[in-house]
């Protein structure tokens, strides 16, 4: 047990890396969502009208720069620092349950930034401007209960996708993430196929829960991957 | 005396490549054990089963009594850091610092300061930026600060500078001495290391050729010198391990003790006799083509019990 | 600083006797630890034990318990007495055997012994 706290201990050691980057990138991100909100402004579009609210909530920029950011965090989670926890004397074990436990606590730590601004946003009227940076479709437009949810989940399928690929590259090499890459291609495309007749029911019924599941799913795939990968894995 | 290490029949594959082969070796607790070898002879493997960071195709580990694989309690107890170790992205030596007292029980803080100001190792310098001898600094101060009953030092001399290898032993053996612990220490460079070593084990091709106490090995071996026909005539019924010849001389490394009756012998015919040193056993050994039926390992086995 | 000639332990007893036969190390007096032995030369510290015990055993070391070990009374006698019986082996068969490859002849090398001790008067 004590193992396990180490490894989550070993992994917030990069203080840095964990704690400020994801602010920086939030930070980064609002820059650019106002100065695309500004060129909007300048080409006639009013901040406050229907149009513009509807344009700026649609802007998943914040998804898809902090996406690419967790992944790598994920993957040097694992990449870097499993030789090393086994050098300072982590089970396989303890490394994975450690690894699995920090990714929730960055995920919680994450969601709690993207809700306190969010909320900021809301309550300055969108920084007394009407600008969208937080408050957008994608992150529960507002409805914090959604945006937790959505970014918990969201940032711990990333951590935990970058870490399964890491650990198939520590037991593999170069073709271990191949092999993984290659086998969710095969399974998307044979569900596809299986599905395809019944694609404009299942769009009809689609509940916003079934993301939650797939999340869930491929979290808990990814965690025992990398504890199936890992286990038997031989550092050189 | 209790063992340390302890690994019994231990065989290690990598496909059809063999790592180990058939390893026989104990270490008792309190001593330092010199892990000698040419490079490949695998050293590494072997530390790195001892450390449970890998398992044998075949055969027995204990580690203080116990399996080392993913053994929290045995692993609480054990170092090594090898000597390619990679550290976490944007690592520095603070990170190292920090960490590594959450998992090492023993961990002391003064060993490891004085060994940092000692190799100046550099503060603010990411770590994937050392040199090779500033990575073995950071390894030497695992090993040592963590006062690990069992520690395991692999190849701590790479590119580290006279002053350095002078520190490293002068640390070594005053925190030896003050906390008495079982270390192993793997290197190819013997003659940097050898009198710190009370046990010897030399790997060859995966197979342990000598297991024995330090002060045995002058009995294991000895070289020969002279004119190459008289060598030739002296070795005629020994078990040769190698031999050198130029213009006419010849030097040759033997298995066996220098009795006084060899002694006698070589000095009527005006060659010179010593026992091997360390560093002539390893070298000789390592050139030495294992043949399939060796008759040194029977010679050596009394050694080894 | 060790030769190969001789194992470590053997060699670190020789320096301990050289020392109080010269009286550095004065009888009574006591002698470096093993452990600061082993820093000092850079060996095993199990080794400087063994080349301790060496002259404990020969009686011109004693152990105090818990305090250190200590130069016996008589020792340098002792140690000389044992040296003088190695003296022939030790300096006079080399150097006889030295002298006859030389063709250095009885007389010359009698020659040279006088010669030498005068100087050193």
């Amino acid at each position: 047990m004590s193992a396990v706290i180490s490894t989550v201990k070993l992994h917030l050691n990069r203080r840095e890396t964990t704690f400020l980057v994801p602010l920086y990138i939030t930070g980064m991100v609002a820059v650019f969502s106002v100065l695309i909100s500004l060129v909007f402004w300048r080409s006639g579009s009013q901040p406050g009208s229907a149009e513009w609210i509807q344009g700026s909530q649609s802007n998943p920029g914040i998804v898809y720069a902090l996406l690419s950011f967790l992944v790598y965090l994920g993957v040097s989670s694992v990449a870097t620092t499993f030789p090393f926890a086994l050098t300072l004397g982590a089970t396989r074990r303890s490394f994975t349950v450690g690894t699995l436990l920090w990714a929730a606590i960055t995920s919680a730590y994450v969601a709690a930034i993207l809700a306190v601004l969010s909320v900021a946003e809301r309550a300055t009227d969108h920084w007394f401007v009407g600008f969208y940076v937080f408050d957008v479709h994608v992150l529960g437009a507002g409805d914090i209960g959604r945006l937790v949810t959505i970014v918990f989940l969201g940032v711990l399928t990333a951590l935990t996708v970058g870490g399964v690929f890491a650990s198939a590259w520590v037991r593999f090499g170069a073709r271990g993430p191949q092999l993984i890459a290659a086998g969710v291609v095969i399974v998307l495309a044979a569900a596809l196929i299986v599905l395809v007749p019944a694609a404009a029911g299942i769009a009809e019924a689609f509940q916003l829960w079934w993301l939650a599941v797939a999340a869930l799913v491929a979290i808990a795939l990814s965690s025992t991957g990398t504890w199936l990968l890992l286990r038997p894995a031989v550092v050189r | 005396m209790t063992n340390a290490i302890d690994m019994q029949a231990v065989n290690r594959r990598f496909g059809d490549a063999i790592a180990l082969d058939a390893v026989d070796v104990t270490v008792p607790e309190g001593s330092i054990c010199g892990l000698l070898g040419r490079n490949g002879a695998g050293k590494a493997t072997m530390m790195s089963i001892i450390a449970g960071q890998d398992r044998p195709s075949s055969g027995r580990v204990e580690v203080l009594g116990q399996e080392p694989f993913e053994n929290e309690s045995v692993l609480a107890m054990l170092s090594f850091v090898r000597d390619n170790q990679r550290y976490p992205d944007d690592y520095r030596l603070h990170h190292v610092l920090r960490i590594a007292p959450d998992f090492a029980p023993h961990w002391s803080d003064e060993v490891a300061a004085e060994l940092v100001d000692g190799f100046r190792v550099p503060a603010r310098t990411p770590i994937k930026k050392f040199s090779r001898g500033q990575l073995s600094s950071v390894a030497i101060v695992l090993g040592l600060a963590s006062r690990a009953p069992v520690t395991l030092l692999d190849e701590p001399y790479l590119g580290l500078d006279v002053t350095a290898r002078a520190l490293f032993h002068d640390m070594l053996l005053r925190d030896y001495a003050a906390h008495p612990r079982t270390i192993v220490l793997s290197t190819h460079l013997v003659q940097e290391s050898e009198a710190l070593f009370d046990r010897v084990v030399i790997l060859d091709g995966g197979k342990v050729r000598v297991s024995s106490e330090a002060d045995d090995v002058r009995d294991l071996a000895f070289t020969l010198s002279g004119a190459a026909d008289v060598v030739q005539g002296l070795i005629a019924r020994s078990t040769v391990l190698s031999t050198h010849t130029v213009a006419g001389l010849m030097s040759a490394t033997v298995w066996g003790a220098v009795d006084d009756e060899a002694r006698t012998r070589a000095r009527d015919l005006g060659a010179r006799i010593a026992p091997a040193s360390l560093h002539e056993l390893v070298a000789a050994i390592g050139e030495h083509d294992p043949a399939p039926a060796d008759p040194a390992h029977d010679e050596q086995k009394g050694v080894r019990a | 600083m060790f030769t190969e000639d001789a194992p470590i332990f053997q060699q670190l007893a020789a320096r301990i006797a050289d020392d109080i036969v010269a009286g550095v190390h004065p009888e009574e007096s006591p002698v470096p630890s093993a452990t600061d032995l082993a820093v000092f030369h850079q060996i095993n510290p199990a080794t400087a034990s063994k080349g301790v015990n060496v002259l404990v055993d020969l009686g011109a070391l004693y152990k105090k318990r818990g305090i250190g070990v200590f130069v016996a009374t008589g020792a340098r006698e002792l140690l000389r007495t044992s040296r003088r019986a190695e003296f022939r082996r030790q300096y006079v068969e080399p150097l006889v055997r030295e002298a006859r490859a030389l063709d250095i002849d009885h007389a010359t090398l009698r020659q040279m012994i006088d010669d030498e001790e005068s100087s050193q008067q």
